[in-house]
């Protein structure tokens, strides 16, 4: 270890710390972007509270009370309502079908990294640049699918199939896909090797070793991510509705193009219940599987 | 079994773990290496069991050279070849039958494999390794309930189930209870004698070397410093072979590599 002339004899018996100047940079750096930001984003607090803005925060907070919680209303809401979960779900298992082999090419320890390609690409150079392309070209898929909002892509499936559910379906498929895989790879790329170069010694395929050994490791989080996204879908099937992909949004869209404030804090009141409900059900979910993990 | 001429290993572009090796290892051989820490005993055994090529040399197994395998010729070949590891490298969260099963895996197709872990195929096969090994009862326990000594006889199960020609032990009982060590170095060498198996086993502990193995390596950075039987090697052998270097206990512990935090749009990740 490097010793450094101390400076200060009370730490002498310390490890010197490295001081850098690179979080006072960052530091202020990040304080002359917020104050940019204030500006540019023209962020007027007192806009909130001139006589105009009164007004309408007034008119829409009275026009709330009391919730419309009228038969002929409610009978509407029972399809919406499933057709928001269905949504959510199936969203979510388009999603993991396209997400997980994604995530797979995309996990740079089964591709072209570490032990179990060391030998396999041993003085190959054309197998390992298919194996680096491949790996690229499904990070690149990832990420396209994540960057673009499920927003925006749900207003390109309802141009592309029609409005109802299943633009919706498509919409959280595509942009969830991009967010499982690339999580899916950061876990797949952190289990312990150890267990995956004693499989492969065996005489195991990749497949194989996955099956065995990268799935075994980490499914607790897998199982554990994937919910929790679902989660997000249901949220995000609810403003889906907003450009016609069906579910409670579009009802909640009609209600406030409608200005029909009773409606809409009804349905905020649904909303939040199922994405509790839904909350509930995948965190027993999820202690099931990880107590299970703590035998 | 194995002829070596003029391996070497050498780690991003600096390492030297294995310098310029010559080693002849006959069928049916029990042959001990020892060495202090860092001696290159592990990177040996890895590219023994085809995990890591060498830098140079060649290395020829049962007279094939093996430098330009890939695909399901290596996996053929690495079939042939067990390995008991000194973490035991087993997965923690599957049932015993099915750590041991896993010696199967080469020579399963990819559905046998899968639906072995629904309903366990072979698993008399396993019931027979682990009654081998002295713990037939935990079949069905989850590996990670079971204490140090169990896991590496579990380790070993696997390696009979695999049926290999070589049997590699890398300091199969450093990480044992010593009480418990001597029994498992008999125990491997009582079943390769009883199947006929070529045995190489790294060890930390040169009595247990010398007291179970006719032949006795010792490597010294990366290189042979002497080749003898048992009763060949001296005090002195052993002085030169450890010279410089304390005797350490506890060597690395396997890190389990944390997960970085994932990104989303509410991170909330239960680890
Ligand atoms: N994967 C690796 N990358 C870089 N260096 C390594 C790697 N594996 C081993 N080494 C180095 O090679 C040398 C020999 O290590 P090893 O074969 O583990 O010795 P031993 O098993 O005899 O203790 C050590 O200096 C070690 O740091
Ligand atoms: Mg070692």
């Amino acid at each position: 270890m490097p010793s450094y002339a101390p400076s200060a004899p009370a730490s002498l018996a310390l490890p010197r710390r490295h001081s850098s100047y690179f979080p006072v940079v960052f530091s202020v750096l990040f304080l002359l972007t917020f104050a940019g930001s204030y500006r540019l984003a023209q962020v007027q607090p007192l806009l909130l509270f001139d006589a105009e803005g009164r007004r309408n925060i007034w008119k829409f907070v009275a026009g709330m009370f009391p919730p419309d919680l009228s038969w002929s209303f409610l009978s509407l809401l029972g399809r919406p309502i499933l057709e928001t979960i269905q949504i959510s779900i199936m969203g979510t298992v388009v999603a993991v079908a396209i997400g997980f082999p994604l995530g797979l090419l995309a996990t740079s320890s089964l591709t072209f990294k570490g032990i179990l390609n060391e030998r396999e690409l041993a003085n190959s150079r054309p197998r390992v640049l298919l194996r680096k392309t491949s790996y690229l070209l499904a990070r690149a898929a990832l990420s396209l699918f994540r960057t673009i909002p499920e927003f925006i892509w749900a207003f390109m499936f309802v141009r592309a199939v029609g409005l109802g559910p299943f633009p919706g379906v498509l919409a959280i498929g595509i942009a969830y896909a991009g967010m499982l895989g690339k999580v899916y790879s950061e876990m797949l790329e952190h289990v312990n090797p150890g267990p995956l170069e004693a499989l492969q010694a065996t005489g195991a395929s990749k497949l194989a070793i996955i099956v065995y050994g990268l799935m075994p490791q980490a499914l607790p989080n897998v199982v554990s991510y994937t919910l929790y996204r679902w989660e997000c879908a249901v949220r995000a099937s609810a403003i889906l509705g907003f450009v016609g992909a069906g579910g409670i949004g579009q009802q909640l869209e009609i209600s406030m193009r409608m200005f029909d404030f009773s409606q809409v804090i009804t349905l905020v009141a649904i909303l939040f219940v199922m994405v509790a409900g839904v909350d509930a059900l995948s965190a027993r979910a999820r202690r099931a599987i990880l107590g299970r993990q703590r035998v | 079994m194995y002829q070596l001429n003029q391996v070497s290993k050498v780690f991003g572009g600096r390492t030297i773990a294995v310098d310029d090796l010559d080693l002849k290892v006959r069928r049916g051989e029990k042959l001990a290496l020892i060495g202090p820490s860092g001696a290159g005993k592990t990177t040996l055994f890895r590219m023994l069991n085809l995990t890591i090529p060498p830098t140079s040399g060649t290395l020829l197994f049962d007279a094939l050279n093996v430098s330009s395998l890939h695909g399901r010729r290596l996996r053929e070949v690495r079939r042939r070849i067990g390995t008991v590891y000194q973490q035991h490298n087993l997965v923690p969260r599957l049932q015993v039958v099915h750590n041991v099963l896993s010696g199967r895996l080469g020579a399963w197709s990819i559905w046998r494999s899968v639906r072995s872990l629904i309903r366990p195929q072979e698993a008399d096969l396993a019931y027979e390794a682990l009654s081998q090994v002295g713990i037939p009862e935990k079949l069905y326990d989850r590996t990670e309930t079971l204490s140090g000594g169990q896991q590496q006889r579990v380790a070993i199960a696997r390696a009979l189930v695999q049926n290999p020609e070589v049997i590699l032990a890398d300091e199969p009982v450093s990480s044992v209870d010593p009480a418990l060590a001597a029994g498992i170095v008999k125990l491997l060498i009582e079943l390769s004698e009883t199947y006929r198996k070529t045995l190489i086993m790294n060890l930390h502990s040169v009595d247990l070397a010398l007291a179970h193995f006719p032949r006795i390596i010792g490597l010294r950075d990366g290189k042979i410093s002497f080749d003898l039987p048992a009763a060949e090697v001296t005090d002195e052998h052993l002085a030169v072979l450890y010279a410089g270097s304390q005797t350490e206990i506890g060597e690395e512990v396997p890190s389990l590599a944390e997960l970085r935090p994932v990104r989303s749009c509410q991170p909330r990740l239960t680890t």
